[in-house]
């Protein structure tokens, strides 16, 4: 989509980068920084989704495991090995790619309904047994308690800092990897090959494309970046559960968030989250003390409205506008 | 004689009680245009699909260059020179025409600038020039195909395998496909082809065989092929052929 962006475009995405690299000297407020951190981290996840699931046509609803497992894979490492979260971060992220090969090459023999049931099935069973078990041949997962990670104070290496702003600024690095990624994605024989998967299965593997093999490949890829993100949040809450890390409410989220988005597009997916995460915040702060359950009313209504008007996302009738505007600006 | 591009060898599908194909043996040689005729049901698309990998045959074997190609899937039947249309085309949606095309090239070459340059020169061989840059599923049905043929001759094949080029066409548009089939046949691309237009296969094919029931009951020129009472009789009935020989 880089390719075909039209000035105007470019110079709005730059502008956007900017500010959101500026934003923490304006806004000082540290529940504000804690909440725009939240926003990119969830971009970053919405786009790690979309990098296969948006891609490839296929509704993953249980991505979340990926994030999980390494979640819990760095806390661990920190705390009973004493590695450093970068490091664990990176086996997390690696163990998700193999769990989600050994996961994809059961259910990518399913389409549709079916690939997203499975997908499900897995993520929560997953989520039930870390729930249910207290020690697994001798690592402490301790259930649906979920693990705390001790405080050690302002330091890089332990992945801990007493300001929001380092955290804020490592989700907006994570986040301009995977639009890097993306980029890439789409200019290489992956991201062709997997648009032709999404267009017709038959007629791709008459061209020479073994859908198995590049659907575990690009899944491989968006469940490392998961799990990186999985590692994030632990970190970033000094807390892992397998409620919050794992459970179903993050998939549907990640898949919400890039479907609104516009998915199959490098920014598609961030801008449903600068749009949902948002929404989902004030909805929630604001009525959610006084009308109880209003927000999730007001929250299920966008998601109305934006399916049923924008069904390829916001991200395509915004462009539109944006090619009028630069038209008439050539007149 | 040299050994044909593809022989086929006592190749035979059973679908549960039907047996759609049986014990059939022909072959194609080195640039010839091969046509494969038969009536509704006659087994010429599971004869198809076996040849591509999309079936396994339940005997016999299928011979690529004296290499078997037979159980293997049908990206390595792609890999090792066999290219195929299908009845139905459906492009790749959010690529362009171009882009389209490209994704086939991908199997001969990793690098993207031989990839485009070549899939331009498929694009001029197509004369779709004019809507190199659309999104592919903006096409009208013609064209479709024509972008459907585009991408199979990309993966540079040895064989093409053709189905049903010209269903729905008009007759302009399927004059336009039969003299691009001649000339993907002059680049030296051998073809099988399914057709149900008689006149099409009588106009391109070098030779012609008629499936029936799953049975091979016939293998000649195209004039020798539609006068055989066997042929006859299996597309017009017992009676017709009798009517026309008293």
């Amino acid at each position: 989509m880089f390719g075909t962006a039209t000035p105007l475009e470019r110079g709005l995405i730059i502008i956007g980068f900017l500010c959101l690299l500026v934003l923490p000297f304006v806004i000082t407020n540290p529940y504000h920084i804690h909440t725009a951190t939240m926003i990119v981290y969830f971009a970053f996840m919405a786009a790690s989704w979309n990098f296969v699931c948006g891609y490839l046509g296929q509704l993953s609803l249980g991505h979340s495991v990926f994030s999980g497992v390494a979640g819990y894979v760095t806390v661990l490492m920190f705390t009973q090995l004493g590695i450093s979260p970068w490091i664990g971060m990176l086996f997390g992220g690696l163990l998700a790619a193999v769990l989600s090969v050994a996961i994809g090459s059961l259910t990518f023999r399913l389409k549709g309904p079916y690939f997203t049931l499975t997908t499900i099935a897995f993520a929560e069973i997953m989520r039930i047994w870390f729930e249910n078990t207290d020690n697994f041949i001798g690592i402490p997962l301790k259930g649906s308690e979920g693990l705390v990670v001790p405080l050690v104070g302002d330091s890089w290496w332990a992945f801990q800092f007493n300001d929001k702003t380092p955290y804020y600024y490592i989700a907006l690095g994570l986040l301009l990897m995977i639009v890097l990624a993306t980029i890439m994605l789409e200019k290489s024989k992956l991201g062709y090959y997997l648009k032709a998967i999404r267009g017709d299965q038959d007629g791709a593997e008459a061209l020479g494309i073994n859908p198995t093999k590049y659907s575990l490949i690009a899944l491989s890829i968006s469940a490392f970046f998961t799990g990186i993100g999985g590692a994030f949040f632990a970190q970033f809450f000094r807390y892992i559960n397998p409620e919050r890390n794992m459970g179903i409410d993050m998939s549907i989220d990640m898949a919400i968030m890039a479907i609104i988005g516009g998915q199959g597009t490098v920014l598609g997916p961030i801008l449903g989250a600068f749009i949902l995460h948002p929404i989902a915040e004030i909805t929630r702060t604001t009525l959610g003390g006084s009308f109880l359950g209003l927000h999730l009313v007001i929250y299920g209504t966008v998601l109305a409205l934006t399916v049923l008007y924008f069904p390829q996302g916001i991200i395509v009738p915004l462009r539109r506008i944006l090619a009028r505007i630069s038209g008439r600006a050539k007149k | 004689m040299s050994a044909p591009l593809l022989k086929i060898d006592g190749i035979s599908k059973r679908f549960g009680g039907n047996q759609a194909v049986k014990e059939t043996s022909f072959h194609v040689d080195s640039g010839e245009i091969l046509g494969l005729i038969g009536p509704n049901g006659a087994g010429k698309t599971t004869a198809f699909n076996m040849i591509a990998g999309y079936l396994e045959s339940d005997t016999g074997d299928i011979q690529l260059n004296e290499k078997s190609i037979k159980g293997k899937k049908p990206w390595d039947i792609c890999k090792a020179g066999i290219a195929r249309t299908f009845q139905l085309s459906k492009p790749f949606g959010d690529l362009s025409v171009l882009e389209n095309i490209m994704v086939g090239g991908f199997v001969r070459s990793a690098d993207r600038r031989i990839i485009e340059t070549k899939a331009r020169e498929v694009v001029v061989f197509l004369g779709m020039e004019a809507i190199i840059d659309q999104d592919a599923l903006n096409l009208t049905a013609f064209d479709r195909r024509k972008l459907e043929l585009g991408r199979a001759l990309a993966t540079e094949p040895k064989l093409l395998l053709m189905d049903e080029v010209v269903a729905g066409a008009t007759p302009n548009e399927a004059s336009e496909m039969v003299e691009l089939v001649k000339n993907i046949r002059d680049r030296g691309v051998s073809i099988l082809i399914v057709e149900h237009v008689m006149h099409v296969i009588m106009n391109l094919s070098d030779r012609v065989i008629v499936l029936d029931s799953g049975n091979l009951i016939a293998d000649g020129n195209p004039e020798e092929v539609v006068n055989d009472p066997e042929v006859m009789k299996a597309y017009f009935g017992e009676k017709y052929v009798q009517q026309q020989s008293t």
